[in-house]
């Protein structure tokens, strides 16, 4: 069976899950030699909404070994309940030692073991076998890293807390939310009612520098490329930030799709929301 | 005279009040305050009978302390009775839900009630001059409790509950049973599933713990017993806020587990079956063998609330026990199993004898842990397997799955509160306690 065993010393992994874990119930998980992968493709279920989450595995593993299922398909592709992963790993809080491995006790298991220094100077092994489903090469397909949309606009994010309790406010008012956003910093959200409309306004928040120099020249900085999207998978997304990320940019490509594209120090996430139909 | 308890105590001891209540509430939906001269017991015993809690409070933990019995004369006899006391936990547990703060602003609180009134009237006396007063209507019905006799158990553990508390939060809350498999060189406490091949999205966990974590450590008999979650939680926030050590009493599975607290003002007990160990895997939990308490010569509930207990036995015990197919073979005398506790009392075959009563359980083989009052006037009454007492062993053999249970309303069976067992050719599944 396809055998990996990885040690970690860093924690952070832990928060990581547990991100995850608010961002997608069941996800998958990619292993591949560089890299580790929470993927989220829910085409249809999700309404569309994906998640893409990398990880360089050197950063996080002191001792990791894999091997897939061919030397031309070096990757390990397990569907879990994310919650399942967030709650082992939180035991490993203050862990010595934590290992994972892929087993099989009658089935799959994503195996943790953690070894904890208690008080009283003994150590404490615990180990959570959470159950996975082993994705078939066959399948791998739709699990591939999206491909960033040509945006109309792209822009830093203001604080994401901020927009957390604003959206959190918006939500008891309307199910849509607009979000809009131009080249000279300026980001609204905006959900309109019969009996009201609510803006709020963010300024100077900066523009990533334009990847081609055509679009920059073509478009007035001022005009605003706008979407419309389903407030709750915006709050599902802010809700999953707990901490404020090294760099947040958003991209926006009019009508069509909201594209999030976060760095957590070594770890990158990228949410995209489509637009409401 | 009515019977009557009249107690008060200070802030901080309302939040320890407070908490066995939760605690209880963990149990389930009663509960019933019990003043003796030891002190106020409130009791707690779920509807399948597999779990029961006593939290015994000494008078010393009480500001002041009083209670009685009542005492009616007539031309034969005296009947003396107890406070029959039974509250609903949803009456009771939102009067003492904010603990925190009840500790912060109550100076004083107190329990009055008497047997003749049909309330129990709780006072807190806080800050700032307010006065606040529940008047919580109870039920008049006998406690049930269980003996356990923790000295006789082979395996003894005594933890911090702060050791607990960090092997608990393994496991999520929906998680229903957990197990503890214990040698003389580890303990280990791991989530528990009925089929091996489980193949749902659960996630299997286990924790091992050195003996060295111990306060105490005896293990006489390698063993895995498996009970139910929920109420080990409901032992460990109890004991978090005593900050006393929990001591687990246990041995084969099958047999009834303690856990308890036992410091210089309070006793907590809470008795949890445990699953027994069937080879073709079907489990059954099986009840506890209550007691009730018992007047001599008449007993002292009325028909009203025998039959609400007996109800309750029987329609809900038979729920609890059910899984396990018929039974390979029926033990007619009891004295084959080999159990430490049947040591202690007397005949350990039921026998009617005249006049309807269950054989008496001998005073010395009373456990100390629960002891009864000076019985006089009180007479406790167990009853041990196989259903329905009957002098006919025969009619057990045959039928072993009809009597289930139960005090019913007849007069001669108000005696009997028993429980059904059921023996396979190894071991003794079933387990009570006297």
């Amino acid at each position: 069976f396809l055998f990996q065993e990885k040690i970690i010393t860093a924690s952070f992994y832990n928060w990581v899950s547990a991100m995850v874990a608010k961002l997608a119930k069941i996800c998958t998980l990619r292993i591949s030699p560089q890299t580790l992968n929470f993927i989220l493709s829910d085409k249809v279920a999700g309404g569309g909404v994906s998640m893409w989450c990398e990880l360089e595995q050197e950063n996080f593993f002191s001792e990791f070994q894999m091997e897939g299922v061919s030397a031309e398909n070096n990757a390990i592709y397990l569907e879990l309940t994310s919650e399942n992963l967030s709650r082992a790993l939180k035991t490993a809080q203050n862990a010595r030692a934590l290992k994972v491995k892929l087993t099989n006790k009658h089935f799959p298991c994503l195996t943790v073991s953690i070894e904890l220094l208690s008080v009283s100077s003994s150590s404490r092994i615990v180990t959570h076998d959470i159950p996975v489903k082993v994705i078939p090469r066959k399948l791998w397909k739709d699990l591939q890293e999206p491909t960033v949309p040509n945006s109309d606009v792209s822009i830093y994010l203001p604080v994401l807390k901020t927009m957390k309790s604003i959206v959190e406010k918006m939500r008891n008012l309307s199910s849509h939310l607009i979000i809009e956003a131009n080249l000279s910093g300026d980001l609204n959200l905006k959900i309109e009612t019969e009996l009201v409309c609510v803006t709020t306004h963010f300024k100077d928040l900066g523009n990533p520098p334009l990847a081609s120099e055509d679009a920059s020249q073509d478009r007035d900085p001022e005009q605003m490329a706008e979407v419309r999207i389903d407030i709750r998978k915006l709050l599902q997304f802010l809700a999953g930030q707990q901490v404020n990320p090294t760099r947040a940019v958003c991209n926006i490509v009019s009508n069509k799709l909201v594209h999030f594209d976060l760095l957590h120090e070594d770890v990158s996430l990228q949410y995209f929301i489509p637009a409401f139909s | 005279a009515a019977a009557m308890l009249k107690c008060g105590m200070s802030g901080s001891q309302v939040k320890v009040f407070g908490k066995a209540i939760q605690a209880l509430s963990r149990i389930s939906d009663e509960l019933w305050l019990d003043p003796s001269e030891k002190g106020l017991a409130l009791r707690s015993v779920n509807s399948c009978r597999s779990a029961y809690g006593c939290v015994l409070f000494s008078p010393l933990f009480f500001q002041h302390y009083q209670w009685s019995t009542s005492v009616k004369v007539n031309e034969n006899d005296s009947k003396t009775s107890n406070l029959n006391c039974k509250l609903g936990m949803k009456s009771i547990l939102p009067i003492f839900r904010c603990l925190n703060s009840l500790e912060r602003n109550v100076e004083n609180c107190r329990i009055f009630t008497r047997s003749d009134q049909c309330k129990v009237v709780i006072q807190f006396f806080c800050r700032h001059g307010i006065r606040r007063t529940h008047n919580v209507c109870f039920q008049e019905s006998q406690p049930l409790q269980v003996i356990f006799e923790k000295s006789m158990c082979s395996n003894t553990l005594v933890i911090q509950p702060r050791v607990l508390a960090e092997a608990v939060v393994l496991f999520t809350s929906s998680q229903e049973e957990v197990t503890l498999a214990v040698t003389p060189l580890s303990v280990c406490l791991k989530s528990s599933s009925d089929e091996p091949m489980d193949l749902t999205n659960s996630v299997y966990s286990e924790m091992f713990v050195g003996p060295e974590e111990f306060d105490f450590f005896q293990i006489g008999v390698d063993t895995e017993i498996t009970f139910c979650f929920k109420e080990l939680k409901g032992m460990l926030t109890f004991s978090e806020a005593t900050h006393a050590p929990i001591a687990i009493h246990f041995d084969f599975p099958g047999k009834p587990m303690a856990l308890s607290i036992d410091d210089m003002l309070l006793e907590a007990n809470f008795i949890l079956a445990t699953l027994a160990d069937e080879p073709s895997r079907a489990s059954s939990q099986q009840s506890l063998c209550l007691s009730q308490k018992q007047k001599r010569s008449d007993p002292m509930c009325s028909p009203n609330n025998n039959s609400k207990t007996g109800k309750n036995v029987t329609s809900k015990a038979p729920g609890c026990i059910l899984r396990k197919t018929a039974p390979k073979r029926l033990y007619p005398n009891e004295t084959q199993i080999d159990i430490p506790v049947l040591e202690n009392c007397g005949s350990p075959i039921m026998k009617r004898v005249n006049g309807g009563d269950i054989s008496e359980v001998p005073e010395s083989s009373i456990s100390d842990t629960e002891e009864m009052p000076g019985s006089s006037y009180l007479r406790k009454f167990s009853c041990m397997f196989f259903g329905a007492v009957s002098s006919d062993q025969q009619e057990h053999f045959n039928h072993p799955f009809d009597s289930l249970a139960t005090a019913s309303d007849t007069e001669e069976d108000m005696n009997n509160v028993g429980c059904r067992n059921s023996f396979n050719g190894t071991a003794a599944n079933y387990f009570c306690i006297i």
